[in-house]
């Protein structure tokens, strides 16, 4: 099951591939496994081991017996008897050493007849067992086959995955290297502007300043266009002049003039001015009363109060404007 | 004595100035003649000087007339006036009177005069002169009783005050008060009656009650007022002359707030008979009474426009005090003051411009007035707990009860909240101040 | 029930004695609340004066002990009528919730004696121009007046009368001073 948990850490597989592939492989190995598991736990039909046939015995050696040769006589023949008795001694040890031999010739047979069972039977078990162990060799084959296939696989979508992932963290290496170049761009190409826009400023500033000098001469000249034209029309001069002057006087008469408490918005009084060229007053005259005498005296004081009217020096404009005029005093905005 | 200041004025003058300066283009073109309008004045008090008067006989102890005169024009607001030590001369007759040098001094006016003693009458002889017009705009003569120089120097402020405004003086008419003093049984309510400028008080009653709510009747000979003399509020008529007095209102519950009719006969009221403080119009031939208001609230305070034709009055009908108006008695009220919770008191004045009254700002009590064209209110004092307004016959000055050291004193402003005095300090409160009428 | 009566009286009392040591001396508050109160209770004990009425030796401890707690009820409605001051807030004419206890007793004193007359004083205090407070002063004598004559006092038996702010308990432009003033007193004549 290692190739599960594999599967279950494998976090770094796209989540919309580990899922499928993980359920898939998971079957297939569940499936693999179910099989294996099958043939393993139901055991295939063995023939018996063949107990009987290889209790053959073979034949034992049977003991013959040995026909001597004629003694000699007494002395001989005891010799000979001796010699008979130790041959015939010397024939029992034979025969029973033959006897002995015979015995352990059988018995040896025995023992390997026995052994020859047993080696058959081993060979009969071991081959059952071979077969045993070929099929379990076999089935475990099969298993791990399945495993190593599972792992492959796994390894495999590992591989593709971590493949993917290395493709796609190049792709963002990638991306934010082209950004980081491309911001590197921008900035280089920002203090470009920067620097390009100081200079264009500073030229500007240059240029402005180049205008703003034309512009002062382009103004004298027309200034001195303008007093040329004023210089060549008196009328329009005149009228400047005029109305500057009017401003000062209706200055003057504003902060020389005490309107009574009575006074009221409705009031006016009118006054004819006489000056002097000098600007000394020459004549006051109420030429239209507001009906209130001390709102009149309030004008014809303020009027006379002033020491010098402030007039122009242009002769001829005083004369147009200012040597006889009319101020009238209304009041607005009272309290 | 406070300048007044004005910056919105310069400002205005600014803008009409560009507006004036088209106007006389075109009015340049146009006729023949130019045209100059001034529509602003100066915003200063106008520089007269009171040369110090001639005297020829002994002259009683005290104030100089002239220096009275003096006093009264500086208290209006409207006037400054020259200290005699700058004077170039004392001149006391015309003829002597050097324009050019008051003119260096730059004075609009100047007043020069003579006293005579006549047996135990002093007789003044006084001319007004316009400095730039060098014109003589008053020659007079008065004379008054030897203890009456402050009489006869108020008249002249009066006549100069008139001369140079257009509009009477209002430094002859009187103020009655209520001055509280003591503690305990020792407490003593006095009203008393005073020249404007505080001096020759007279005490017109005395209790160990409360008295409240002095009102002139309009010829100046009678005070209606609040006494609880009794131990419960009625409304009395006291003729000054005679010090005789009629209890004429005396009903149970409320009697308060009296208010004259220009006729004198009638006055305005608050009762509260019929279980709720209403105001009431009282006939006083008849002594018949007349419901003019019907309303849970607490209705009171009411005054007669400058008209004599509506009502101002005080009502709690939306919650807190507020003046309100009645075209004409009875009629539904309309409210006329919305800048604060606690507007009370209203004393309209003589033109139908303004209506006074107390206003509460924060924490304070102030002195405001509504201009009744525009509905534009205005905050006249800078005194922190201020009663009792009380507008001048002429509508130019205005005097107030207000908190002082723990003490109150009446203040005298001028109308639009410029120039300010203290009344002279009499001993512990003084409180109610009523301004006469104008009598002649 | 009968414990937390003594202790509401207790409470009227001893609020009763801050207010008069406040508005006596404005110093000594504590002293004089104290003293008050031991007053108070000490005219509580004086249920000798009624117990020596019970003279009818018949009378057996059963009935003595109702003797004693109408005794002592009555010492309580007593305790309570030392309070004849009420107050208000800036223009409001409105009774304090601590105050109608105390009226209550009133109103059953002067249902109890017809013959009783007491005057109600109204006042405010000093902010505001003095006719309206005069108007203000009678407005809270009169819910004064109301609340007793709903409570059983009659009306034949009252008179009141508002000051306006003429009358200030305590002289001063204080809070503390303005919300003693803003009050109706009960004089028992």
């Amino acid at each position: 099951m290692t190739g599960h948990e594999r599967e279950t850490i494998s976090t770094d597989t796209p989540p919309w591939k580990s899922p499928v592939v993980l359920s898939v492989a998971l079957h297939v190995l569940l499936l693999v496994i179910a099989l294996a598991g099958w043939s393993w736990t139901n055991p295939v039909q063995e023939p018996e081991p063949r107990s009987i046939s290889a209790r053959l015995v073979s034949p034992e050696p049977k003991p013959s017996p040995v026909v001597d040769e004629q003694d000699q006589r007494d002395k001989e023949e005891e010799r000979r008897l001796q010699e008979e008795k130790e041959r015939q001694q010397a024939e029992a040890e034979r025969k029973r050493q033959q006897e002995e031999a015979r015995r352990k010739e059988a018995e040896e047979q025995a023992r390997k007849r026995e052994q020859e069972r047993k080696q058959q039977e081993a060979k009969a078990r071991e081959l059952a067992e071979q077969q045993a162990r070929e099929k379990e060799a076999a089935r475990q084959k099969a298993e791990a086959e399945a495993k190593e296939r599972a792992r492959q696989k796994a390894e495999q979508e590992q591989r593709a995955r971590e493949e993917a992932k290395r493709k796609a963290e190049e792709e963002q290496r990638r991306r934010e290297e082209a950004e980081r170049q491309r911001q590197e761009q921008q900035a280089r190409e920002e203090a470009e502007r920067k620097r390009k826009e100081a200079e264009r400023r500073l030229k500007e500033q240059q240029l402005e300043a180049l205008a703003e000098q034309a512009r002062q001469e382009r103004e004298a000249e027309a200034r001195r266009q303008q007093e040329a034209a004023a210089a060549r029309a008196r009328e329009a001069q005149m009228l400047s002049d005029s109305e500057k002057y009017q401003a000062l006087i209706r200055d003057r008469l504003s902060q020389a003039w005490y309107p009574p408490s009575s006074a009221t918005e409705n009031m006016v009084a009118r006054l004819q001015i006489t000056l002097l060229p000098t600007g000394e007053l020459a004549n006051v005259r109420l030429v239209s009363s507001s009906g209130n005498t001390a709102f009149d005296n309030s004008a014809l004081g303020a009027a006379r109060s002033l020491n010098r009217y402030p007039v122009p020096d242009d002769r001829d404009t005083f004369e147009r404007y200012f040597r006889q005029f009319t101020i009238e005093f209304n009041p607005q905005r009272l309290r | 004595m406070t300048q007044k200041t004005s910056c919105h004025k310069t400002t205005v003058k600014m803008l009409l100035t560009g507006w004036l300066a088209a106007m006389m283009l075109s009015a340049g073109n146009a006729s023949a003649e130019l045209l100059i309008r001034i529509t602003e004045g100066a915003n200063s008090a106008i520089p007269v000087s009171v040369v110090p008067f001639a005297e020829s006989g002994a002259m009683p102890p005290g104030d100089k007339v002239s220096s009275i005169v003096q006093g009264d024009l500086t208290m209006s607001g409207e006037f400054r006036t020259l200290e005699p030590s700058k004077m170039l001369s004392l001149p006391s007759k015309g003829s002597d009177v050097y324009f050019r040098d008051w003119r260096m001094l730059g004075q609009r006016y100047v007043l020069v005069g003579e006293l005579t003693r006549s047996g135990d009458r002093v007789h003044a002889r006084y001319e007004l002169f316009d400095v730039n017009q060098e014109k003589r705009i008053l020659g007079e003569t008065a004379a008054a009783g030897v203890g009456s120089v402050r009489t006869l120097a108020h008249h002249i402020s009066d006549r100069i005050y008139e001369a140079i405004t257009g509009e009477p003086g209002v430094f002859s008419t009187k103020l009655a008060y209520v001055t509280v003093s003591g503690e305990g049984d020792q407490m003593r309510y006095r009203l008393q009656v005073s020249d404007v400028d505080g001096k020759r008080a007279k005490i017109r009653l005395e209790s160990r009650e409360p008295i409240l709510s002095p009102a002139w009747s309009p010829d100046g000979k009678k005070l209606a007022y609040v006494s609880f003399e009794t131990g419960k509020p009625a409304i009395y008529v006291h003729e000054l002359s005679s010090g005789q007095r009629d209890k004429v209102a005396d009903f149970s519950g409320l009697n308060s707030a009296p208010a004259w009719s220009e006729d004198g006969q009638s006055l305005l009221m608050t009762l509260s008979r019929d279980g709720n403080a209403e105001i009431y119009q009282m006939d006083l031939a008849s002594r018949k009474t007349t419901k003019l208001t019907n309303h849970w609230a607490i209705d009171t305070e009411p005054a007669w426009d400058y008209a004599n034709k509506g009502i101002y009055f005080t009502s709690d009908r939306s919650g807190g005090p507020q003046i309100y108006f009645m075209e004409r008695p009875g009629a539904e009220p309309r409210r006329i003051t919305f800048g604060s919770r606690y507007n009370a008191r209203p004393r309209p004045d003589n033109k139908g411009e303004y209506v006074y009254y107390v206003h509460q700002r924060d924490r304070a009590f102030h002195i405001a007035r509504t201009n009744l064209k525009t509905g534009d209110e205005s905050i006249i004092t800078r005194t922190e707990s201020d009663e009792s307004p009380s507008v001048s016959p002429n509508g130019r000055l205005l005097i107030y009860a207000t908190g002082q050291n723990g003490a109150s004193v009446l203040t005298v402003v001028s109308a639009d909240g410029g120039a300010a005095y203290s009344l002279p300090a009499a001993d512990g409160d003084v409180r109610e101040p009523a301004w006469g009428p104008i009598t002649r | 029930m009968k414990l937390s009566f003594s202790t509401k009286v207790f409470a009227m009392v001893l609020s009763a004695g801050l207010v008069a040591g406040c508005s006596s001396t404005g110093e000594n508050m504590e002293d004089e609340a104290y003293g008050s109160d031991v007053q108070a209770i000490g005219g509580d004990d004086g249920s000798t004066v009624y117990g020596g009425d019970d003279g009818d030796g018949v009378s057996s401890g059963v009935l003595s002990d109702e003797e004693r707690q109408a005794a002592r009820e009555q010492a309580e409605q007593q305790a309570l009528r030392d309070i004849t001051t009420f107050y208000f807030d800036f223009d409001t004419s409105e009774i304090k919730q601590e105050a109608r206890d105390v009226l209550v007793a009133h109103a059953r004193y002067l249902a109890d004696n017809p013959r009783q007359q007491v005057r109600l004083e109204g006042h405010a205090d000093d902010r505001g121009t003095k006719e309206y407070n005069l108007a203000l002063g009678e407005r809270r004598a009169n819910a004064i007046q109301r609340f007793l004559i709903v409570n059983g006092a009659s009306r034949g038996q009252m008179e009141t009368v508002s000051y306006g702010e003429e009358k200030p308990a305590v002289r001063g432009t204080s809070d503390s001073a303005r919300a003693q003033n803003r009050r109706v007193e009960l004089i028992f004549q």
